[in-house]
């Protein structure tokens, strides 16, 4: 099988490759500088983890995950197929040293192989049935926001799939017509079965005919890999080669200040901490403002749609859908690669106003997203430049107005702050003034929101009754600017952050404790970069560790009542809290049924990354009305618990325009009804209850 | 065109006001301050015209409580100059000794046009961009909710009643009240206001020293009193409605 032909093939095919991802690179090298260099030790970790080791596709929907899975390993494996059937151009019985047939890793590669192609070729089956005869939404655009990506064509997919599979099979009667042709046997034969089997069927042909199916088959392999591999750069194949980069490079947790010894912490995700805009850039307004890691993850979309079907943005009806945005970036980068140099690409903007103004800062794209595309700080980055021009709705500029003056959203006094607690029979100490060991951060909802100052109250009676010293920051507290940086208010927040902080630095406290996961978000992995050095929890990791330590005592387990738990965003997705709320709600001896999404796999409630201070009237249907439909469906129960004040303030409303058959309740009112002291019907919390 | 632009310091409301001890005006030790609302407007239809057409946008404000930080704002939305008139105003100003100070300072600049918020919660008869006019001797339009060049004048937009709108051609210089500007106030991001007061460039003299009597005294201010209550009728749609009819025949609307 010495042919002249295939090096010549070989050589342009690679010359014509060269070429064009000389032109990729350019995109790369073009584009400004990322810190994604440093703590490599965890970035190899990653990459074993996600990358080589598929974990969001074993972890995500399925079977499409573990087929791909296979997919991927068999590739990893089949590589030395592609070199021994490369190799073979040279010499017919070519095999890659320690590999032949009698060395030690040939039969074990014999063994993997067949079992591979086997594999593969089940695999690329079901994807193409996927693809030609389900017709799987995901595949083929979701929603009104993905209208561009249903009208462009899908014949991509299917085509790679077919390569694929001539891969697989010319690969294989290349082999198996090799057996027949040189009448080979030993372990060549026995160690490979489905080899074999084909040499047996096509036995019948005798050597000259084994001789040309081999031919056949060979050929067949190696321009198809040829030609695959010229393709890559030019589609959404592209992932074959930089998806594994753009793991390694993507966003590590923040380092977080250590809690106690013993505690277990959970890292948070990558993206929990935003970086500000480097210098001399107020955000992303066109090509020349995006990042290399940012073009990265353009060239790794797959256009799979994970990220888009778990959008809460795109499931409601508004023009932002993940996977559109990131391929509106790639086009724009193939199609006016010089706006990276400055030039005007037209009018349009990169992506337009209402896309961005669309995100809820969820994360539940960046999640999803198998290939690490870091879609939310994008999007971030891209408010900044419309903040910088003072593009945005009135309502959320009258509310920037007002963190900007008076430091929280409502535009009250910060005198009204901690007004709340005037509806307690004791005072709280306040931290300036006086040593406390947890200072709360109390967050503006909980503060000034009549609905939410009630669970405000509750959780202020059930940890005065345990003992353990804790204060206010009263006035002093601003809001911690969580969500105005998701906004893309970057200045606004450094302000916020540091008027906190100069109030923090002038209080005595141990550790400081939140009710709101925006809040806790932003102390824990953001404030530290300002200076914060104490540890930060969210109430009920507090709260679960008084039970188990006995100083709370739920004395009236809950028997009977049916509840279901919601994840809030910041506190599931990005800081892993899940099992303290859970281990709460089981002290109290109700019943935890679980809506499908749960954990890190939530669904928005809608108001996250600054959407509760836009107008959501334009939507189909609000995120929070979807979830509590989604709680509907699961039977009778008793309770929608939340463990987030703009979670009460949302599902109290959603569970209202639904007609809901349960009550949203705040998760202390179970805890608090479990210590026996209060009466049931208080559960709902009315607003203004004890004043 | 040269614009400029008095920008004054009134009470932000957010606080609770509480009258001094005598009664006469509001307790002015605790107050927090902010840029008067319909100077914000005045503001922003001053930069708008600058947008359109060039030229050069000045504020001026008087020494008072956080004046810094409005004069900071507007140079960070787009004026060229930001002017602080030094002096004792602890007091309170009255809208006569405000436009006699203005008229001073306005004598010594060149400028086309003066816009003015139309009036100020402590000013609610909008006198001072009446008064100032009269002082310099210049036309004077007032309400306006649009100001735009017209060749070597200006076209003035007002608002009358009932919806009816009123457009004037003045040859300038002109003083002219703003109720509204065209557009909504611009958002000036953090970050640009910090760079502006990094840059400083805050240009400051001494006020006029001015004799001016507005011909009024406060003898006695009340805090306003609720007159009524608003009433909730609950959930119960047919109590409610039975209520809704009861109230309506108590007031007399429905004669049966």
């Amino acid at each position: 099988m010495s042919h002249v032909a295939f090096p010549i093939v070989f050589g342009i095919a690679l010359l014509v490759f060269v070429g064009t991802i000389g032109g990729r690179i350019r995109l790369l090298a073009t584009a400004r500088p990322a810190r994604r260099f440093d703590r490599l030790p965890e970035r190899v970790q990653r990459t074993i983890v996600y990358a080589f080791g598929q974990k969001k596709f074993l972890t995500g929907e399925q079977p499409a995950g573990i087929a791909h899975a296979l997919i991927f390993w068999g590739f990893v494996v089949l590589g030395l197929q592609v070199i021994t059937q490369f190799g073979r151009a040279l010499s017919v019985n070519f095999n890659i040293p320690g590999f032949g047939p009698n060395q030690l890793l040939g039969p074990p590669f014999f063994v993997a192989r067949d079992l591979l192609e086997l594999v593969v070729i089940v695999a690329v089956s079901y994807m193409l049935y996927r693809r030609l005869v389900v017709h799987t939404p995901r595949l083929f655009g979701l929603g009104r926001a993905e209208e561009r990506y249903r009208g462009a064509p899908h014949w991509e997919g299917i085509l790679i799939l077919v390569f694929i599979l001539f891969i697989m099979v010319g690969g294989l009667l290349a082999d198996a017509g090799r057996l027949v042709w040189l009448d080979i046997h030993g372990n060549e034969r026995e160690f490979a079965p489905l080899t074999a089997l084909v040499a047996d069927i096509i036995g019948g042909l005798g050597r000259s005919g084994g001789h040309t199916v081999s031919e056949i088959g060979w050929w067949l392999h190696n321009l198809t890999v040829l030609t695959f591999l010229n393709l890559l750069p030019l589609s959404k194949h592209f992932h074959i080669i930089t998806a594994v980069p753009n793991v390694f490079f993507g966003e590590l947790p923040p380092k977080q200040v250590a809690r106690k010894p013993g505690a277990l912490q959970t890292p948070p995700a990558g993206v929990a901490r935003l970086e500000p805009p480097p210098t001399g850039l107020t955000g992303i307004a066109s090509l020349a403002d995006v990042s290399w890691k940012q073009v990265l993850d353009a060239f790794s979309c797959t256009e799979c749609g994970r990220c888009t079907a778990k959008c809460p943005a795109t499931a409601s009806g508004s023009p932002l859908a993940p996977r559109q945005l990131v391929l509106d970036i790639r086009d724009r980068l193939y199609a006016h690669p010089a706006e990276q140099r400055g030039a005007v690409a037209g009018a349009a903007p990169l992506i337009s106003e209402d896309v961005l103004w669309s995100c809820t800062t969820c994360m539940a794209c960046v999640e999803a997203c198998p290939v690490g595309i870091e879609h939310v700080p994008t999007i971030v980055d891209m408010r900044r430049s419309l903040v910088d021009q003072g593009r945005m709705e009135p309502l959320l500029q009258q509310t920037l107005e007002n963190f900007a003056k008076q430091g929280n959203s409502y535009g009250k006094s910060s005198r009204m702050r901690a007004r709340w607690t005037k509806g307690l029979d004791f005072t709280i100490p306040d931290a300036r003034t006086e040593p406390v060991d947890y200072l709360w951060f109390v967050g503006d909802f909980a503060s000034f929101d009549e609905r939410v100052q009630t669970a405000s109250q509750r959780v202020a009676r059930i940890l005065n009754e345990t003992g353990i010293s804790f204060g206010l920051l009263y006035d002093g507290e601003r809001n911690a600017g969580n969500d105005v940086r998701r906004v893309g208010e970057e200045g606004l927040f450094e302000m916020l952050v540091e008027h906190n902080m100069a109030m923090l630095r002038d209080a005595s406290f141990e550790a400081i404790f939140t009710t709101d996961p925006h809040s806790l978000n932003t102390l824990r992995n953001e404030y530290p970069a300002y200076g914060l050095d104490k540890p930060v929890y969210h109430y009920t990791e507090l709260l679960a560790e008084l039970v188990a330590d006995g100083r709370i005592k739920l004395t009236t387990p809950l028997t009977g009542t049916r509840v279901t738990y919601h994840d809030p965003c910041y506190l599931a997705r990005y800081n892993r809290i899940t099992d303290a709320p859970r281990k709460l709600i089981a002290a109290t001896g109700a019943e935890l049924v679980e809506m499908p999404r749960h954990g890190t796999n939530t669904f928005c409630c809608g108001a996250g990354g600054g959407r509760i201070w836009m107008d959501d009237s334009k939507l189909e249907e609000r995120p929070s009305e979807q979830r509590i439909r989604e709680a509907q469906e699961l039977g009778t129960i008793d309770y929608f618990v939340v463990s987030c004040p703009k979670d009460l303030a949302m599902y109290s409303d959603a569970a209202k325009t639904v007609g809901a058959s349960f009550e949203v309740a705040e998760l202390t009112a179970l805890v608090e009804r479990a210590l026996g002291v209060a009466e049931p019907e208080v559960l709902a919390a009315p607003a203004g209850r004890e004043r | 065109m040269k614009t400029l632009v008095p920008l004054k310091q009134t009470v932000d409301l957010v606080e609770e006001l509480e009258l001094n001890d005598d009664g006469t005006d509001v307790e002015r030790e605790y107050l927090t301050f902010k840029l008067n609302e319909w100077d914000e407007q005045a503001l922003e239809e001053a930069l708008l015209i600058k947008d359109a057409v060039g030229g050069e946008v000045t504020v001026v404000a008087l020494d008072e409580p956080d004046a810094d930080q409005s004069l900071y704002g507007a140079r960070a939305k787009g004026a060229d100059r930001a002017v602080k008139l030094t002096g004792d105003f602890a007091a309170g100003v009255s809208s006569h000794a405000r436009a006699a100070i203005l008229a001073g300072f306005l004598e010594s600049q060149s400028f086309d046009l003066v816009l003015i918020g139309v009036q100020t919660p402590e000013d609610l008869d909008g006198q001072t961009g009446v008064i100032l006019a009269g002082m310099l001797g210049l036309p004077h339009a007032s309400v306006a909710v649009a100001v735009e060049p017209d060749g070597d004048a200006l076209k003035v937009t007002q608002e009358m009643g009932a919806g009816v709108t009123h457009q004037l051609r003045i040859v300038g210089p002109a003083v002219v009240g703003v109720q509204a500007a065209r557009a909504a106030p611009r958002y000036v991001p953090i970050s640009r206001i910090r760079a502006a007061m990094q840059e400083g460039g805050l240009e400051q003299q001494p006020a006029a020293e001015v004799e001016a009597v507005s011909g009024l005294t406060v003898r006695r201010m009340y805090a306003p009193q609720s007159s009524s209550h608003a009433e909730m009728l609950g959930a119960d749609a047919d109590a409610a409605a039975a209520r809704i009819i009861e109230i309506i025949r108590e007031r007399g609307v429905l004669k049966v």
